[in-house]
């Protein structure tokens, strides 16, 4: 089936990419959330939360990149 | 049969707004293309970038401050307060012993990282193109330094080497033992029939962590590397799609992602010397941030 969706598409390194990318979209956005959620319990802490944040949101998209970028070419 | 036609719409539809952007061409190469030689070394497009960066650099903070004065001139008091305002964000994760130290690593490090990504914006660069003389295809006169793989890797050497130099001298190897492979259970909460054994728990976990630390240099120069890239390519395949007005929201993100990734490669690097170095509380934030 994977293979079936991969010829329609046509490319395999595509999917490969799109996949890597689609995980680190759902981290970024839980990463996001609670960063949210706890300026939201505490506002005075936001400077803390944002450094943290951005932090947390940055490992997470890096993942995509060796999507894209370490599998084979 | 309408549910296969439904199927089939979607990727379908993304495969044909791919088309124009390949059929013109747009798109940058993954790897900087040469210029010209010098003895058997190639110079790229992205290697000219950087130095230029970096001349500019050099020679607008040294204009801009001037002989440094105890009465500070005004670009001497901007110049100060912009490394005031890194450091106070960096020195409770570095910690007081090797602040002195990794000051000027970390300031340069996120001066010259954030140059280099907003080079890319500069118009001129990645648009002036000429005809490689290797490939007969068009290619780039200028390209950010960051957008080849060389450059981020360069960067990520230099921060592993100074850091783990800094991490010696203010920490020493029997710290840097302790902290990977050290039995960190208490002897007083923990039965001896536990703590004995923790021994070799905390021995494989410590080889797992080799690991992981190797594994830092190719993390900090991917992630700089793909978003970098990724911008450029960006941009240029939007340009590819439609000329007037579509790259201009991406224009204005790319200024929020060259900021954002050079304040993350400086924080990255400032958390991997803190965590060993910093043993005042405020670095075990630090120890969810391994990677």
């Amino acid at each position: 089936m994977i293979h079936t969706i991969a010829e329609i598409t046509g490319n395999l390194k595509a999917l490969q990419g799109g996949l890597g990318c689609l995980g680190a979209a759902f981290g970024v956005g839980f990463v996001g959330t609670r960063a949210a959620e706890a300026v939201g319990r505490n506002p005075g802490a936001f400077g803390k939360i944002l450094v943290i944040g951005i932090l947390g949101m940055a490992f997470a998209e890096a993942i995509a990149f060796y999507a894209l970028f370490l599998g084979n070419y | 049969m309408s549910r296969f036609n439904k199927f089939l719409a979607l990727p379908l539809l993304v495969a044909a707004t791919n088309l124009p952007a390949a059929a013109e061409g747009s798109g940058v190469a993954p790897m900087a293309e040469p210029l010209f030689r010098v003895g058997g070394l190639p110079v790229t497009n992205s290697m000219i970038m950087s130095w230029v960066v970096a001349i500019g650099l050099i020679l607008v903070i040294r204009l801009v401050a001037g002989k440094p004065k105890l009465i500070p001139s005004r670009g001497q008091a901007v110049v100060e307060r912009l490394i005031e305002s890194l450091m106070e964000i960096i020195e409770p994760i570095v910690g007081p012993k090797a602040i002195k130290a990794s000051r000027p690593l970390l300031l340069a490090l996120f001066t010259f990282i954030l140059l280099q990504n907003w080079s890319g914006l500069i118009p001129g660069v990645g648009t002036i193109m000429m005809r490689s003389r290797a490939t007969g295809e068009w290619m780039e006169i200028a390209r950010p330094g960051n957008a080849d793989m060389n450059g981020t890797f360069a960067l990520a050497f230099v921060s592993l080497f100074v850091g783990t130099w800094i991490i010696l001298r203010y920490a020493g190897v029997k710290a840097i033992l302790f902290d990977i492979f050290g039995n960190k259970a208490d002897k007083r909460d923990v039965p001896a029939a536990l703590y004995y054994p923790m021994f070799l728990i905390f021995f494989l976990v410590g080889l797992l962590d080799v690991i992981s630390i190797m594994f830092r240099p190719i993390s900090l120069s991917f992630r700089l590397y793909g978003n970098i890239f990724g911008g450029e390519n960006l941009i240029h395949s939007m340009y590819g799609i439609f000329k007037w007005g579509l790259p201009v929201p991406f224009y204005f993100m790319e200024l929020l992602v060259g900021f954002v990734q050079a304040f993350v490669f400086t924080l990255l690097v400032s958390v991997y010397i803190g965590l060993i170095c910093n043993h005042e509380g405020g670095g075990h934030d630090g120890e969810a941030a391994h990677h």
